[in-house]
């Protein structure tokens, strides 16, 4: 995926926590699950807090004209689940953050990868469910392959 | 092919398991302590939020059809939902329709951050803190909304006509190793369906550990101006004792959103 500076990219998508998400406080009249969008910036705050942890940043255009954007994660009892602390996101450090876009193009975003400076990455709970439920259904079908 | 669905079956029939009467006080296990989201497993995936067997069954058909392996999961678990749907709509009055689906955009909780009632309350992911305060009562804990009720069991039932509250008023006793909570005294609000419940709600709770550890509800809800039948939900909590609920003060009402996102 090619990561623009400042820039959107978006393209259509199902994701496993969308639904949840939507059925969970209200995803969807804010956010438009189908598509994903990128930006790249500073973080200037991370607040891990409930019901939903946000996070501010700061995202530069080819301009130099800096926008504030808002990042909306699940809550803090969501993220914690993998593993997420308060200082998962630190201030200051560039990161580059995919999520939904709000169905009025605010800048504002519904998280669901962050990639650090060092190539790192952050993600919520859904894809890392998604790799045991995976092999549980390999598993599965081994099992039936092997009763015929 | 029909031994994985037999496998999921059997774990679901502890679910529903009452013991008789006569094994009542015999046994009562410890349900004590801090329940979170359930395992990342299939059936735990599915019943997330809660589920009901209609959507399991057709989960079950789905997987153990060898045309379905190559399909993602988020396919299966959303067919496996419609089926739900369609269940729960099944079961709504003339009148409940009228309402149905509530749209996410009317949703209390939303715009305005006002807590769930029961009937949403617990179906509600995350933690579920259960504490025994002495013989005559359970204190539960949600971490959604760090929303609190308190069951009085048999000997510690108040007097009186108890006001009508969000959570209600709820009464347990043991049945064998099954915890019975009937609750009633509901103030009309939103189901976890979605659409709205009367005051005329009136819930019973089991809850039972299964033989995997996991804490599982078999709730049935029953209101004769919204629902043409019970209608039966289940949901599976594990075993979470490294977790803690913390404060949920930080809600914040939506500057923008759209109407009409959710399908029927």
């Amino acid at each position: 995926m090619k990561l623009l500076r400042a820039g959107l990219f978006a393209m259509p998508v199902l994701l496993l926590c969308a639904a949840t998400a939507s059925s969970h406080h209200s995803f969807s009249p804010v956010y438009d699950e189908k598509r994903l969008v990128t930006v790249v910036g500073v973080v200037t705050q991370f607040r891990f807090v409930n019901p939903h942890a946000m996070m501010f940043m700061d995202v530069t255009d080819d301009s130099g004209k800096v926008a504030k954007w808002t990042v909306e994660f699940a809550g803090r009892l969501n993220l914690s689940e993998v593993g997420w602390t308060a200082d998962s996101v630190k201030a200051g450090e560039r990161i580059t953050v995919t999520g939904n876009p709000t169905h009025t193009g605010s800048p504002r975003i519904f998280f669901r990868r962050l990639v650090r400076a060092d190539g790192t990455e952050l993600l919520p709970a859904g894809p890392q469910r998604l790799k045991s439920i995976e092999e549980e259904r390999r598993q599965r079908a081994l099992q039936r392959n092997q009763q015929k | 092919m029909r031994d994985h669905a037999l496998v999921i079956s059997l774990a679901l029939a502890l679910m529903t398991c009452i013991p008789s009467s006569s094994e009542a006080q015999s046994s009562r296990p410890n349900l004590d302590g801090m329940w979170s989201d359930p395992p990342a497993t299939v059936l735990g995936t599915f019943c997330a939020d809660a589920c009901t067997d209609a959507g399991i069954d057709r989960l079950n058909a789905l997987l153990d059809n060898p045309a379905n392996d190559a399909r993602p999961f988020d396919d299966l678990q959303a067919e496996a939902k419609t089926r739900e749907r369609e269940y729960l709509r099944s079961s709504l009055t003339d009148s409940a329709l009228k309402t149905y689906p509530l749209d996410p955009a009317d949703d209390p909780g939303f715009l305005r951050c006002e807590p769930w009632g029961l009937a949403r309350q617990m179906f509600a992911r995350h933690q579920l803190e259960i504490h025994q305060r002495g013989n005559d009562r359970l204190e539960l804990r949600y971490g959604e909304w760090d929303a609190r009720r308190t069951v009085y069991m048999d000997a510690g039932k108040p007097s009186g006509i108890q006001p009508p509250s969000a959570m209600g008023h709820s009464v347990g006793r043991w049945e064998g190793d099954t915890l019975v909570i009937e609750t009633s005294g509901i103030v009309a609000n939103i189901a976890w369906w979605p659409t709205r419940h009367s005051d005329q709600l009136r819930v019973i709770e089991r809850y039972s550990r299964a033989s995997d550890g996991t804490l599982q509800l078999t709730a049935t809800l029953a209101d004769p101006l919204t629902l043409r039948e019970p209608v039966v939900v289940k949901k599976i909590w594990r075993w979470a004792p490294e977790q803690k609920i913390t404060a949920y003060k930080d809600c914040e009402r939506p500057t923008e959103f759209k109407r009409g996102t959710r399908q029927p």
